[in-house]
């Protein structure tokens, strides 16, 4: 059976715990944690990632500059990225799914559409 | 039969007739009328049986034909029982499949059932574990700083984080317990936010009965400082010592759900103690107590 990994980008450790026990109810999903946009980075380019799930609102580097890096680099480029944010307005969704994100979950965030939307990228069943 | 003409053929001819026909050739002669007469019953006795022989032949052939006739209608009528009994196998075989069927069906009815069932268990269950997961954070969050900014820090993630709160306020009581005073804040104006009497106020009214104000009919979205859409009595030690107002939650949540009565639940009882935890640490230096601090406890 194939094992996905997942890198979770976010500076509240809060919604780190929070994510990473949604993401253990996925099967042979292995995540990884990283504080911010600069440290998202950094553990990608030190391996590859099935998917990424990324704040907006970070300190250093926000999430819509992670994606814009994430997909100007080559072996990056189609990993699925979903974005999570308290911003809800359709315009912040626009932006976030023009610069080249995948999906977009708005906070406070329900497990089950986290996984969800994670399974759908993943294409698992 | 044949053998009686042949017979009959050579009858001994009469006495004095020449069998070579030498007699009648020198002497034409009539025969005389007993052996005439012996001659025409030979002769009718000869065509009747040539008749006779005929028509036996000619029943012969009816029966023949007859008989192959009703074999045919027999091969028929045997391949038409056959044709009958194969469908009377395949309609009892029909009503076999159709039996099977109908169980089939009611199998996979009671099947789609039950999935349907454990579906909406499952669906339960997964909702039930991220609710328990969202409280175990949150109580991790909030118990996981022994500074009171990060303690503040934390309870403010879990309003913003968890409960999707935009605009809220944490109050403290002053020394007196007349006033409600703001300690932290998000989403308010600097202005805005001042002290609060006990008495007369939305926020007091809930600390002074102790009982947790929840507007589930409006739109919890839509910002109102006066009258709070939700507001959550702080305890510590079982006396209440403060607490939280909700303003306003974010736009894409304009109603509180289940979990945020159970989050407003750990935030009352959990809040301010850690808070007030943080505070006696820091006040102590950071120092942790002694041993002898706690042989006392006489457990």
């Amino acid at each position: 059976m194939s094992e996905y990994s997942c890198l979770i980008v976010e500076d509240s450790p809060m919604m780190r715990q929070l994510l990473v026990f949604a993401l253990a109810r996925v099967k042979n999903l292995r995540v990884t944690e990283a504080d911010d946009g600069v440290d998202g980075l950094r553990k990608l380019a030190s391996a590859r990632y099935d998917i990424i799930v990324t704040d907006i609102n970070m300190p250093i580097m926000d999430g819509l500059k992670l994606v814009k890096r994430v997909r100007s680099d080559p072996t990056h480029k189609d990993t699925p990225i979903i974005i999570i944010t308290t911003e809800g307005s359709l315009e912040d969704r626009q932006r976030a799914l023009q610069l080249g994100a995948n999906a977009y979950i708005t906070k406070p965030i329900q497990a089950p559409q986290v996984i969800a939307t994670v399974k759908e990228l993943l294409k698992i069943e | 039969m044949g053998e009686r003409s042949e017979d009959k053929r050579h009858a001994p001819q009469p006495a004095g007739a020449d069998s070579r026909g030498v007699g009648s050739a020198h002497k034409p002669s009539t025969p005389p009328p007993d052996l005439r007469r012996e001659r025409d019953e030979i002769l009718q006795s000869f065509t009747r049986g040539a008749r006779l022989t005929e028509q036996f032949a000619a029943e012969h052939e009816r029966l023949r034909e007859r008989l192959l006739l009703l074999e045919a209608e027999n091969a028929q009528l045997r391949t038409q029982l056959e044709a009958d009994d194969a469908v009377r196998r395949l309609l009892e075989k029909i009503e076999g499949l159709e039996v099977e069927k109908r169980e089939l069906l009611s199998r996979t009815e009671r099947a789609e059932k039950e999935t349907s069932q454990f579906s909406a268990r499952f669906s339960e269950v997964e909702t039930e574990f991220a609710n328990l997961a969202n409280l175990f954070v949150a109580s991790n969050q909030l118990h996981a700083s022994l500074s009171p900014r990060g303690v503040v820090r934390r309870i403010k993630e879990v309003l913003a984080q968890l409960v999707g709160a935009e605009s809220y306020a944490m109050y403290l009581c002053n020394a007196d317990g007349s006033e409600l005073v703001p300690i932290a804040s998000e989403g308010v104006a600097g202005e805005q936010l001042t002290a609060v009497r006990v008495d007369g106020s939305k926020v007091g009214e809930v600390v002074r009965n102790g009982t947790a104000y929840v507007d589930e009919e409006r739109d919890s979205s839509r910002f109102d400082m006066d009258d709070p859409p939700a507001v959550i009595p702080l305890m510590v030690d079982e006396s209440l010592v403060g607490a939280i107002a909700i303003f306003a939650t974010l736009g894409q949540k304009s109603r509180f759900s289940t979990m945020d009565f159970e989050l407003f639940k750990l935030l009352g009882q959990h809040a301010a103690a850690a808070l007030v935890s943080a505070c006696l640490f820091s006040k102590a230096e950071r120092k942790l107590p002694g041993l002898e601090a706690f042989l006392d406890l006489s457990v």
